[in-house]
């Protein structure tokens, strides 16, 4: 169904995860996305997988299904000067042109912002790399780890004591690139109301240093009062309300809480009488008493379910969920009752069940398409897009421009 | 259109007016976003209930404000006041404006009405239901304006069995499966700190909804209500480990600092205290630059780890060789030499160090932000740098109430005598009263 975006054209010169993640959000929202992929294998993200059956192909990557549904792909050669002239032509007809590339590659393929301003001036112009267009960093290397640790929450995450460990495999680069999609559509707006294309220059060590999770205020607290508000550690001793992941009887459970939740934890564990224990409440704002009240919560947890946890815990108002595990993500009865997962007939590969859109909008709402092939829309971009015949096509091939 | 004319103001939300009741962390993420690109952002606090930002320390003993706690507030002053000196709000809530109103009082609910319909659109992350019975939620809203955007993100959304469930980041991260993926190798999840990664998403993509709406305004000429739930978004983070599962059936488990498709990745340690250096390496041509550096050059050759499929096979033996070989430099000195042959190597950085970052500070990343109360102090600048339309980085957060006067008089049009009935009536005011909550 149709998304806000309809009729907002892109040319997606992105690749990896960060970038694609930024332009899926447009195209499910409705922009079509033209994405440039190299002929020789295209984006990298093609070789990450996990594919079905654990057989590496192309066009059967989870994690290119899942960074770039609905967008089309073509192949050029923007190592030819009729690869980089065919870019171009594309540019002048788009309201955005978004890359990741190496900085100074795109002036090198003759499209820096004067060039574009020529070609379309109109057109945002919105460059992700890894430190900024300039500074002493501006041509290291980075992948989702480095991001992660540059931007200083890496060294916050993990155990007390022991390395930092990260949260996830690629987890930094997808808030990267939500916040990144956030920036880029509030420069095709803008540059639509001034008709006077904007230039945006983004770095992911920026992004995840001013993070809200921790990153941007744990900044100004350090600016503030000379220390930080967390550290590495499982436990950051407050006060002595058990606050974070617990085991139970098949699995783990979060908690999150203040001392003033205690009396929901208390009827939740079956102990209503320290609800209202005005002595025993008076003792949670002090962290030594945490080993007295654990062992009530740790002894009540060991014998029953994730579930039972969190349906009980919920039922006082406590912040209590299950830790899922990928297959209880798959089955959780509420996400299927919200129908969050889309199916999705992904050409190469059928069926498969795809995490559905992340915003529901009620008048123009998107929906999930499949992820093209290598080169799926070359044909129909160069003919209908812009207007070559059959024959130019089959001689741009020969020519391995596409 | 939007609601007011931006005149010559090159940013590219100029002109766009957003009233905001965005809290805890992901609310105030969307509109850090929304203002720094020139939306006007008026917060609708009230002095009834504290702003979760603004934080409630008001009976906490003085004394805790040694303790990590005080360390949000400027110079650990926790007293009367303190809503104005609080680092989450004076860091997200940057160039807002900001205006109270009892929206629990016919009055207040007057006014906020009287502001939607000169707003183009409103955010909100209350508990779902909330807002409908607070003063009649979208519903209310939009027959008031039916050209305004709405964003609701409560935790879980606004429909599904857990609707009323109450949680904050670490809850909604539970629920997506991304819990079960931190951490170390084959260990508990109960090894490692929390993380609230779902809130700051949320947030952004918040925003995003609402700019999006507004351009479909321009084509439908009406606006419209998004519903994000955090877990949803923040589900896609780890998309890997659901393909895996949606695919094969395979229930993936935390591969601590492991990346499956290359090695060695992780962190190993450097000279000085809880100093480490981030290493991934792409290909066998940067692990045989990685192994020159490291002063193993025989490395490359070995069998073991020739190949990206051998070094997989032997990642513990080839761990344990790196770790002992990153112990005489330290984490920049690492990252200089590493990224010089072509290795992406990153320092783990402790953010005290990161105001002297070179690269951060040749892009002048921090901003120095004055304030009324509290004075100047540096802040993380914008996150993306706009050369046509750059974010304000010099007007500070609002103190509480600051805009009453502006907004309600200024461009509502309320008459001095309803002014000061107003704040008779404690339906407004600067300071929160003594039986906030």
């Amino acid at each position: 169904m149709a998304g806000p975006l309809l009729g907002i054209r892109v040319l997606d010169l992105t690749q990896g995860v960060a970038g694609p993640y930024a332009t899926k959000l447009l195209s499910d929202y409705g922009a079509d996305v033209i994405k440039i992929e190299r002929p020789d294998g295209g984006d990298p993200a093609r070789r990450i997988g996990p594919f079905p059956g654990d057989r590496p192909h192309p066009d059967r990557s989870g994690m290119f299904f899942e960074l770039n549904s609905g967008k089309r792909s073509i192949t050029l050669n923007l190592a030819t000067a009729t690869g980089r002239g065919i870019l171009r032509r594309l540019a002048a007809g788009v309201d955005l042109v978004i890359e990741s590339f190496r900085p100074g590659t795109l002036a090198r393929l003759g499209l820096d912002a004067a060039r574009l301003e020529a070609i379309r001036a109109e057109a945002a112009l919105v460059q992700l790399s890894n430190y900024g267009q300039d500074g002493p960093y501006r041509d290291f290397e980075m992948d989702d780890l480095g991001a992660y640790a540059m931007g200083g929450v890496l060294a916050l995450t993990g155990g007390e004591g022991r390395e930092p460990a990260r949260i996830g495999l690629y987890a930094p680069l997808f808030l990267a690139g939500g916040v990144l999609a956030t920036y880029t559509i509030g420069a095709v707006f803008g540059s639509r109301r001034t008709g006077r294309g904007e230039r945006v220059d983004a770095s992911l060590m920026e992004i995840l240093a001013s993070s809200m999770d921790r990153g941007g205020p744990n900044l100004v607290a350090y600016q503030y009062s000379g220390s930080l508000m967390t550290t590495r550690s499982a436990s950051q001793l407050r006060n002595a309300m058990p606050n974070g992941v617990f085991r139970c009887s098949d699995g783990y459970v979060s908690i999150t809480g203040q001392p003033n939740f205690f009396p929901r934890m208390a009827r939740m564990i079956d102990r209503p009488d320290l609800a209202d224990d005005e002595a025993f409440l008076a003792r949670l704002d002090d962290p030594e008493f945490l080993p007295e009240v654990e062992p009530l919560l740790r002894e009540w947890l060991a014998v029953r379910t994730k579930r039972e946890v969190m349906e009980k815990g919920q039922a006082e108002g406590l912040p209590v969920s299950a830790l899922n595990t990928m297959e209880d993500v798959f089955n959780d009865p509420h996400l299927r009752e919200r129908a969050f997962f889309e199916t999705v007939a992904q050409p190469a590969a059928g069926n498969v069940v795809m995490p559905g859109l992340p915003l529901r909008m009620s008048d123009t709402p998107g929906e999930v398409r499949p992820a093209p092939t290598l080169g799926e829309h070359t044909v129909e971009v160069l003919t209908g897009d812009l207007g070559y015949s059959r024959l130019d096509v089959s001689v741009l091939a020969q020519r391995s421009v596409i | 259109m939007a609601a007011f004319d931006p005149g010559d103001d090159p940013r590219p939300l100029a002109g766009v007016r957003i009233m905001s009741q965005a809290i805890v962390w992901a609310g105030p993420t969307g509109t850090l976003i929304l203002s720094d690109l020139g939306a006007e952002v008026i917060e609708v606090e009230s002095i009834q209930h504290f702003t979760p930002t603004r934080g409630n320390v008001r009976h906490v003993p003085p004394e805790q404000a040694q303790g990590p706690m005080g360390a949000s507030f400027a110079n650990r002053d926790i007293s009367e006041g303190f809503w104005n000196r609080r680092n989450s709000f004076n860091y997200a809530s940057r160039g807002h404006k900001s205006i109270t109103l009892d929206l629990r009082s016919e009055a207040g609910r007057e006014l906020f009405f009287d502001l939607a319909r000169v707003s183009d659109a409103y955010i909100e992350n209350n508990a779902a239901g909330v807002v409908d019975r607070l003063y009649g939620g979208w519903e209310a809203l939009s027959q008031v304006n039916p050209r305004l955007v709405m964003a609701s993100f409560p935790g879980f959304g606004l429909s599904g069995p857990y609707r009323h469930f109450k949680g904050y980041g670490a809850t909604m991260e539970a629920v997506a499966g991304h819990t079960m993926l931190r951490g170390y190798r084959g260990e508990s999840p109960a090894e490692v700190s929390a993380t609230f990664h779902g809130d700051p998403n949320a947030g952004a993509h918040a925003a995003f909804s609402i700019i999006a709406a507004l351009i479909a305004r321009e084509r439908t000429g009406r606006g419209q209500l998004i519903e994000i739930s955090q877990s949803e978004a923040v589900a896609h983070h780890v998309s890997y480990g659901f393909l895996d599962y949606s695919m094969n059936r395979r229930v993936q488990e935390p591969q601590g600092n492991r990346d499956p498709s290359t090695a060695p990745c992780g962190v190993f340690p450097a000279r000085g205290e809880d100093a480490w250096i981030a290493v991934a390496v792409p290909d066998d041509a940067a692990f045989g630059a990685l192994a020159t550096e490291l002063g193993l050059p025989g490395l490359a050759d070995d069998p073991r780890f020739a190949t990206v499929v051998a070094r997989k096979r032997n990642e513990d033996a080839l761990e344990a060789l790196v770790a002992g070989a990153t112990a005489n430099a330290t984490p920049a000195e690492w990252m200089e030499r590493l990224q010089a042959v072509g290795v992406p190597a990153a320092i783990v950085y402790h953010q005290p160090d990161m105001f002297d970052d070179p690269q951060l500070q040749a892009r002048e990343f921090f901003a120095e932000i004055g304030h009324p109360t509290i004075g100047p102090y540096l802040y993380p600048g914008a996150m993306a740098k706009f050369e046509r339309g750059p974010a304000d980085l010099e007007t500070p957060a609002p103190t509480l109430g600051e805009h009453n006067e502006e907004i309600l008089r200024g461009l509502l049009g309320v008459s001095n005598e309803r002014y000061q009935q107003l704040i008779d009536d404690e339906v407004i005011g600067t300071v929160y009263l003594e039986d906030a909550r």
